[in-house]
């Protein structure tokens, strides 16, 4: 089964300052699959994942060289609205970072910035993303609670509902779990799983023996390079590289 | 120093585990060809009772095993080469099994007159024993292409039994004095044709541990 291609870079270089810090990248992202990006601290793998909503922007003396495409379109052209990029490709961050708010609000938070008034509207898609989210049946009765009172699963899953709530095309996910406790972890990993029935999702992760149960695809970024991208279960159990075997088998990084 | 020290030291502890069992099964089916060839009735009997110590190994092996499996979480090479011990270990028992059942022959065999010298029990009895021990040489030094040809001997081992199947039962039929041992030899040399058999399944998995490839069913391609 061949999948579309949903987003893809094409030698891409960035640096910050002088130093580079990505080089030469090249990787095809399928639609309605996970992609892992896996690699030791350090690699890039955190940094590529934030080239492709251009959060990378943000950063002061930083330059980005080579191409990013989401539909074939180049989103480093000019001209290009970042904020509607960012409305297209979600992202998760490695910690919960709800808004001091109540829970109804945190989901709402986008659809009021991007001009959103229908209250009914804003209702529906509330619970809609909170469902998606696996967090509703949580959360219901106590929805205009301050959402700094959830548990950390519940507040990524929170996050998680708050991305969905604009209804992106590509979810970014940077160690969405490493702050979680098992149980917690499980719930993120079986939302991926039917996430990317409805989303594309390239997931930064520490955890190999997670990269591996989640994603359709592993790439694995050392120094700055892509050594290796290929079926996850390739990669896992027979991965062409020889650096790429040293590292999933724990032999360097 | 390289990482995970700790982890490789297990995983050559597992080798040396399977090594260990290699030895007994192939030391067992050794003796059993030497019993069955020359209707040794002790030698038989050490065989038959001998294996009780390689069915302990193969459970020793799969508790390791297991054990790596869970607390490790092996990738990639490391992965394969606890699923390829795992793989052997089962085939080293089934060899136990297959000498414990020639070794029956054997002592059958011993109480009655000898058959005709057969050169091709002996042929056979030889492929068995040279699959064996190159398929474990292939295991211990990870050396892909003396497991192939090891694989590629099993049509030889295969042609042999059959046979020694025809030249017994032709003679069976000139001589009925002879069925009732004939009928022994034949099963025999079945048991003879599975331990090259066995022999090919552990260079297969050589095959698995070192490249990551599946060469059963296509090795002779």
């Amino acid at each position: 089964m061949t999948h579309a291609i949903k987003a893809a870079s094409k030698n891409l270089d960035f640096f910050y300052g002088d130093f580079q810090a990505l080089e030469d990248i090249s990787i095809e992202f399928e639609r309605n699959r996970v992609t892992a990006l896996i690699g030791p601290s350090g690699c890039g793998k955190s940094t590529y994942l934030r080239c492709i909503n251009r959060m990378n922007d943000l950063i002061d003396g930083t330059r980005v060289q080579g191409d990013m495409f989401l539909d074939g379109e180049d989103i480093y052209a000019p001209g290009v609205d970042v904020v509607s990029l960012r409305r297209r490709i979600g992202m998760v961050f490695q910690k919960p970072n709800p808004f001091p708010k109540t829970i109804f609000e945190n989901v709402a938070y986008g659809l009021r910035v991007n001009g959103i008034k229908d209250k009914q509207l804003i209702e529906q898609t509330v619970e809609e993303s909170l469902k998606g989210a696996a967090l509703w049946d949580e959360v219901k009765e106590r929805m205009h609670t301050s959402a700094l009172g959830l548990s950390g699963g519940q507040q990524q899953r929170l996050c998680i509902a708050r991305a969905l709530a604009i209804e992106p095309e590509v979810l970014l996910m940077d160690e969405p779990a490493s702050a979680l406790d098992p149980i917690a972890t499980q719930k993120i990993e079986d939302l991926i799983h039917e996430l990317k029935k409805e989303f594309t999702i390239i997931i930064v992760t520490h955890s190999m023996q997670q990269a591996a149960r989640v994603s359709d695809r592993t790439a694995f970024f050392y120094m700055g390079k892509l050594i290796e991208v290929g079926d996850t279960k390739t990669l896992f159990t027979n991965p062409a590289n020889k650096q790429t075997e040293d590292y999933i088998t724990g032999r360097f990084g | 120093m390289e990482q995970r020290a700790h982890f490789s030291k297990k995983l050559e502890d597992l080798k040396v585990m399977v090594l260990r069992m290699a030895a007994m099964s192939e030391s067992a089916v050794h003796k059993s060809i030497k019993a069955y060839l020359e209707g040794d009735a002790d030698l038989a009997e050490d065989v038959i009772v001998g294996d009780d110590v390689i069915n302990d190994m193969e459970d020793d092996i799969d508790n390791f095993s297991l054990e790596l499996l869970a607390l490790d979480q092996p990738m990639a090479v490391d992965l394969r080469t606890i699923i390829g011990a795992q793989r052997i270990t089962v085939n080293l028992e089934r060899l136990g099994d297959e000498a414990v059942n020639l070794a029956h022959r054997a002592m059958f065999l011993s109480t009655r007159p000898p058959m005709p010298h057969n050169p091709k029990m002996e042929s056979l009895a030889a492929t068995a024993t040279l699959m064996l021990s190159n398929s474990l040489k292939s295991y211990v030094d990870e050396d892909v292409p003396l497991a192939g040809d090891v694989c590629r001997m099993d049509d030889k081992a295969d042609d042999l039994n059959i046979g020694i199947l025809r030249q017994l039962v032709s003679e069976m039929v000139t001589e009925t004095r002879i069925v009732e041992r004939g009928v022994h030899a034949i099963i025999g040399a079945r048991h003879l044709e599975r331990i090259a058999d066995l022999a090919t399944n552990v260079a297969e998995s050589v095959v698995f541990i070192v490249e990551g490839t599946s060469m059963k069913h296509s090795c002779k391609e």
